[in-house]
């Protein structure tokens, strides 16, 4: 049984200027282990997802409109708060972007590295003391006896990130999910931290969830990868065969985005005009006004993910009909 | 496809036609109706005193006029929220005393307007050594205790009404100017300046042209919020009899006398009081709802 | 190169800035030195993108070479003129020669201002257009960076991200430039923008012959619009080069992290790369390590390292240098620590 089944997430945003509707119909499913990578850019909803997952989604203005999250049997977007209290740190962990907001800037980093374990364990305070300070440990936090004592802002960037990162793993959870990790780190932290994610993920034989814009970080570290747009999966494969046996236009024009693989001399490849106003949501495919593949009825069809290749769904109009190889 | 698509093709996903800061922040005002209600009913109670104002006796009676037989009365139909123990008009006295009263909260607003501004605007112009000087002195005058100082003004120059918006203003400019020279340091941060300095605008062009104007907000905000709190003073000074006198009115005069004689003509207390506390609720909502209006950074949402 | 051909001379650059405590009376702590001894010549018309990481000293550099921050020490010659020399009045006339174009479209237009009102108050900085002119020029300048003339009436906040970058590169043309700085102005945006701004910038720089410095943190983007790439690393060039040849072949140990360090979206390739792990935080300008400021991380570093300040030597072909006591050894046995 999958770890982890989300169908038909709905979630929208009751906003003063109209209705967002941020994540529509998304449907997944991880297993123990597994590594599940959410690309998209701003407005893609990929956060979003998550956050509904974790109960996180400040409702109102948000609102969760449909759909399931199941978890060990249990329906996280319909359980009870205490049941999900009692997953949420616990069994699964989230870790932020930026670790500076994330982490409470009044608190010794020791109390807040407990806390997770003095709630969800109820153990003692000197055998969590104990267990956090192994955990600094194998996050390569050096002297961390005396990191223990100390104050966020006191910390670099990528040590505030691997201080989230033990506090987020101190539970030995089943699931992690990432939200951009390393987004707000330098490029050779970046690399350093999601070795560490690695390497925790291996010992603990847990399954991660790991949402990024960058195309690259996600071809190196995922076995499975989805890419969302204005809300919806526009494609989801192994990550093999997302990249090497592209499905959708989308997916393709990302890559052909990205400098690292192009050709100097040439220009770089762009996606034409810009990510459509969530406020006013256009009929059929959202990504139709900038595709170059886009015909007549992709502009009115309805859009729902179909499997074109094993394990390999899409949600292009034009490869579901007519086999339009990108 | 390269770069060579006209972003004309693609209009910016916004609505048409430009809309400034001050509409977009109507449009937002307008929305909230809190704010809207203190706008209304200050508009209604602003109209109702500058016609007392004007015609004296709209009521029927001046604020003035005695009736010595009549002595202190309940609400009636000759005298819809009753009489004090001089047999005067309490509507008229209420709304001849509002009138006095917004005015002193106007016009010494105003002042302490003026003087903040000026004062925390060269402050945070001038950063450095100049602005800690000035900053030190108002972390020092506000230690003062400002009721006595403004009682010491009072005595010393005599009463004057406009001696009165002065002395409030005097009193009440610390906090605008520092409001005004945090505000000024942070525009001046900001990387709009900065590439104004860069395209070698003049200084002269840059305050006023980049500078001043991302100021308003704050300012206006705090204004309307300040209001109120020189009503309360004014009350206040003339609870203790320094600020308005007899025979003019002024919500604190009318909350003093009725406060007097509370237990006996509970109306006298029960109107004035209700009708400020109406007053300077709206006032704060009002400010409330402009300062959510002109946040800056909560343009689109 | 000879000294008529250079446009832009940037030598021994220093911007240091002071650490003080104390309330009334200050005390000189120290200084954060985010520019340390950069020297470096452009020729007209040339791109050269400057690389590095946070606290490197790469946007301070920018800053320090428009005049926008006072250096410390050290000059800035554009076609001969002393930069540094110039004060008041004559500074802000020369200013129409080099532009900025900031990393955060967000906060680099004033919010209050039209679009047509901020072009055209850049075009009439230094030059006197009549009132009737000023139209038919602004729709053209729109009209280069890819914008319709609807965006004339706008204000700042109706525009995306992308569209608000392409006005502040409008803005840093409308007085005409010959030098162009641009710090991170992609780094804010989507991948799928990113890339059509990169591409304006190129295109521009090349239609209207502007010299270009182009600052990142992202090395893919920069070897592909760059010339020429300089790494620096607190506060300091460490490497300097054609861009093809940084890129192929790193001289320095941090130049080669760097370029490990950036994930490639193909999945083939990013498994099976060798990555070099650099351990530590980037330093912190105030407290620089002694020597060397790369040793603490080097993988290659020996017990010289902790003890000389090496200068930029140059290595191979014409143009390329780096600052590595090492670099030859490294090179000859290739690449194995």
């Amino acid at each position: 049984m999958p770890l982890l089944t989300v169908e038909n997430l709905r979630a929208a945003f009751h906003t003063r200027n109209g209705v967002v509707r941020a994540v529509q119909d998304v449907s997944f499913q991880l297993e123990r282990g597994e590594t599940l990578g959410i690309v998209g850019e701003s407005g893609s909803g990929k956060s979003v997802t998550c956050y509904s997952i974790m109960g996180l989604v400040p409702q109102p203005p948000g609102r969760i409109e449909g759909g399931r999250a199941l978890f060990g049997g249990v329906d996280l977007l319909a359980c009870s708060h205490r049941q999900l209290n009692g997953i949420r740190g616990r069994r699964i962990s989230m870790i932020f972007q930026d670790a500076m907001t994330s982490l409470n800037p009044f608190l010794r980093i020791g109390e807040q590295l407990i806390e997770p374990l003095m709630i969800h364990e109820k153990i003692a305070r000197t055998a969590a003391t104990d267990r956090a300070l192994a955990m600094l440990d194998e996050a390569g936090i050096s002297e961390a006896e005396h990191r223990l004592k100390m104050y966020p802002h006191e910390f670099s960037g990528g040590m505030r990130q691997r201080v989230m990162i033990a506090m987020a793993l101190i539970t030995k959870p089943d699931l992690l999910i990432a939200d951009e990790p390393t987004t707000a780190l330098d490029v050779t932290v970046q690399a350093q931290i999601l070795e560490l994610i690695r390497k925790m993920q291996n010992e603990l034989g847990m399954a991660v969830i790991l949402v990024s814009h960058d195309l690259g970080i996600v071809s190196g570290f995922c076995n499975r990868v989805m890419v969302m747009y204005a809300g919806r999966v526009m494609e989801s494969a192994r990550t093999d065969d997302l990249f090497y046996d592209t499905k959708h236009p989308y997916t393709r024009g990302l890559q052909n985005s990205i400098p690292a693989l192009q050709m100097k001399g040439r220009e770089l490849h762009t996606i034409p005009g810009q990510p459509p106003d969530p406020h006013h949501p256009l009929p059929g495919c959202p990504f139709a006004p900038r595709c170059g593949h886009a015909v007549e009825y992709c502009a009115r069809g309805e859009i729902v993910m179909l499997e074109a290749a094993p394990q390999h769904g899409t949600a292009c109009l034009r490869v579901q009909k007519e086999n339009l190889s990108i | 496809m390269a770069d060579s698509t006209p972003m004309a093709m693609v209009e910016p996903a916004e609505t048409g036609g430009g809309s400034s800061f001050w509409q977009d922040a109507w449009h937002r005002l307008w929305q909230n109706k809190l704010a809207i209600f203190g706008l209304a009913v200050l508009g209604v109670l602003a109209a109702l005193c500058f016609a007392a104002f004007l015609w004296p006796n709209i009521t029927g009676y001046s604020y003035e006029q005695q009736n010595l037989a009549l002595g202190p009365a309940p609400p009636n139909h000759a005298h819809w929220l009753g009489t004090d123990p001089l047999g005067r008009d309490l509507l008229a006295r209420l709304l001849y005393g509002g009138g006095i009263s917004l005015m002193v909260g106007l016009c010494a607003t105003a002042v302490s307007l003026t003087i903040g501004v000026i004062y925390g605007a060269i402050a945070g112009f001038a950063g450095g050594k100049l602005d800690m000087l000035m900053m030190r002195t108002v972390d020092i005058l506000y230690a003062l205790p400002f009721a006595i100082f403004v009682i010491l003004l009072m005595v010393f120059f005599g009463q004057n009404i406009i001696l009165l918006f002065v002395a409030i203003g005097a009193v009440e400019w610390l906090t605008m100017a520092r409001i005004v020279r945090g505000q000024v340091m942070a525009v001046k941060r900001q990387e709009y300046v900065e590439a104004a300095h860069a395209l070698g605008l003049k200084e002269g062009r840059i305050i006023f042209r980049h500078i001043v104007p991302n100021l308003l907000g704050p300012i206006i905000v705090y204004a309307t919020l300040t209001v109120p709190e020189v009503i309360l003073l004014e009350s206040f000074l003339s609870f203790l009899g320094l600020g308005v006198q007899p025979p003019h009115s002024s919500w604190g005069v009318l909350i003093k006398e009725g406060a007097e004689v509370m237990e006996e003509y509970p109306w006298l207390l029960i109107y004035p009081g209700a009708v400020m506390a109406l007053t300077l609720f709206s006032l704060n909502f009002l400010g409330d709802g402009l300062r959510d209006a002109l946040d800056v950074r909560g343009s689109k949402d | 190169m000879s000294s008529a051909e250079t446009f832009l001379e940037v030598r021994n650059l220093k911007t240091h800035f002071p650490v003080e405590k104390g309330l009334l009376f200050k005390r000189r702590l120290g200084d954060v030195k985010a520019v340390d001894g950069v020297s470096f010549a452009l020729r007209q018309g040339e791109i050269l993108g400057l690389v590095g990481e946070s606290g490197c000293g790469k946007s301070t550099l920018g800053r320090t070479i428009l005049q926008l921050v006072r250096p410390s020490a050290g000059d800035v010659l554009l076609e001969g003129q002393l930069l540094t020399a110039l004060r008041g009045a004559s500074l802000r006339e020369a200013r129409s020669a080099f532009q900025m174009v900031f990393q955060d479209p967000y906060a680099s237009l004033n919010p209050r201002m039209t679009v047509f009102d901020a072009l055209a108050e850049a075009m009439q900085a230094h030059a006197k257009v009549p009132r009737r002119e000023l139209p038919g020029r602004i729709d053209a300048l729109l009209e280069k960076v890819g914008l319709s003339r609807q965006a004339r009436r706008k204000y700042p906040h109706e525009f995306s991200g992308g569209q608000r970058q392409r006005i502040a590169i409008a803005r840093a043309l409308a007085v005409a430039p010959k030098l162009l700085v641009a710090d991170e102005p992609a780094s804010a945006l989507d991948v799928s923008i990113q890339a059509q701004i990169i591409n304006l910038l190129a295109r521009l720089s090349r239609e209207m012959g502007l010299t270009l410095l182009f600052i990142s943190h992202d090395l893919s983007v920069v070897k592909h619009i760059a010339d020429r790439i300089a790494v620096m690393y607190l506060g300091r060039i460490v490497e300097i080069g054609p861009a093809a040849d940084v890129i192929g072949q790193p001289l320095h140990p941090y130049t080669k992290a760097l370029i490990s360090a950036i994930p490639i979206p193909d999945p083939r390739r990013e498994t099976r790369r060798v990555r070099i792990l650099l351990p530590g935080d980037p330093p912190s300008p105030l407290h620089p390590p002694s020597g060397c400021p790369f040793h603490p991380r080097c993988l290659y570093a020996v017990e010289r390292c902790a003890q000389v300040v090496p200068a930029l030597e140059p290595f191979g072909q014409p143009g390329r240098q780096a600052s590595c006591i090492r670099m030859i050894e490294i090179e000859r046995q290739g690449n194995t620590p």
